[in-house]
């Protein structure tokens, strides 16, 4: 103990505060929470129950999220486009207005994996119609253990 | 004046300790009910209204989905179907589109086949880098 009282470099040293600076911690927080909440979108449409279909080629679709529209086909064979349901020989008047407002629209075909395809048909010939011919059919990255043999 | 004393313990500033706690708490709330959409597919350009052209027969590939999932494979002008399975499909495209870079592969699906098995032979085609590709259903011309 003598040791301690007698050293001046001991005192100096111990002016240095030990405590971790948390004073700009809260800045930081309300920083990234600030930005969090500006950069969310929220899509009011509905989510419907499908089974997507597996594709191993699948790949992001480099579009504005404000460019895509969602077509929903349900196992039941019914269709949603924006939370409403349309009949088949209507889809094309109801894409119509949106395609001649953004000519830039990418129309994702969200079909359950066990309709049969004359429905997918109906839907594409719909859309041809209406003149929105981008089309992207919305499926899932298969999962498979080997690769095929090239 | 012990009273008066005591009174000048209380601290005249606001506490800032627990902001940052709240502030961390609200982060993390947003960043996990924040579900990002996700727009993944197979994209494909559909051919215009009356914009229909005529392709010389030598440059098709016929796949003809089945009902049953079966994809049979009818070349040009040749009758002859050779019966693959939908996996299978990428590598003959490959075999093709070696053999012709023009090659145009029409996916002919059945009405009453399943939309997967179509997904499956577009995955193959797809993924066996054709460019070209004609969604078509059978028994309609």
């Amino acid at each position: 103990m003598a040791l301690k009282g007698g050293g001046g470099g001991f005192s100096r040293k111990s002016r240095a505060s030990s405590e971790i600076p948390t004073s700009s911690l809260a800045d930081i927080a309300f920083l990234l929470l600030i930005f969090f909440m500006v950069t969310t979108t929220f899509r009011k449409e509905k989510k419907r129950e499908i089974q997507w279909p597996k594709a191993q080629a699948t790949k992001k679709v480099d579009s504005k999220r404000k460019n895509i529209l969602h077509i929903w086909l349900t196992k039941q064979g019914t269709v949603w486009i924006n939370d409403q349901n349309v009949p088949f020989d209507q889809i094309a008047g109801v894409v119509r207005p949106i395609y001649a407002g953004n000519r830039q629209l990418v129309v994702e075909v969200r079909a359950d994996r066990d309709v049969p395809y004359h429905e997918i048909n109906t839907i594409t010939q719909q859309l041809q119609a209406a003149g929105a011919v981008r089309v992207v059919f919305g499926t899932r990255l298969a999962q498979r253990v080997s690769r095929p043999r090239r | 004046m012990p009273l008066l004393n005591r009174r000048e313990r209380v601290s005249d500033e606001i506490p800032t300790a627990s902001l940052a706690d709240i502030a961390f708490l609200l982060l993390i709330f947003f960043l996990t009910t924040t579900v990002f959409n996700e727009e993944r597919g197979l994209p494909i350009v559909l051919p215009e209204k009356s914009k229909e052209q005529a392709v010389a027969a030598k440059n098709i590939i016929f796949f003809l989905v089945q009902p049953d999932g079966r994809v049979q494979v009818k070349r040009g002008q040749s009758e002859e179907t050779q019966t693959v399975t939908a996996d299978q499909v990428s590598g003959i495209m490959r075999q093709e589109l070696a053999a012709n870079a023009n090659i145009i592969a029409a996916i002919k699906t059945d009405p009453n086949a399943p939309y997967r098995d179509m997904i499956h032979v577009l995955d193959g085609v797809k993924e066996a880098g054709a460019e070209r590709i004609s969604l078509q259903m059978l028994g309609e011309d």
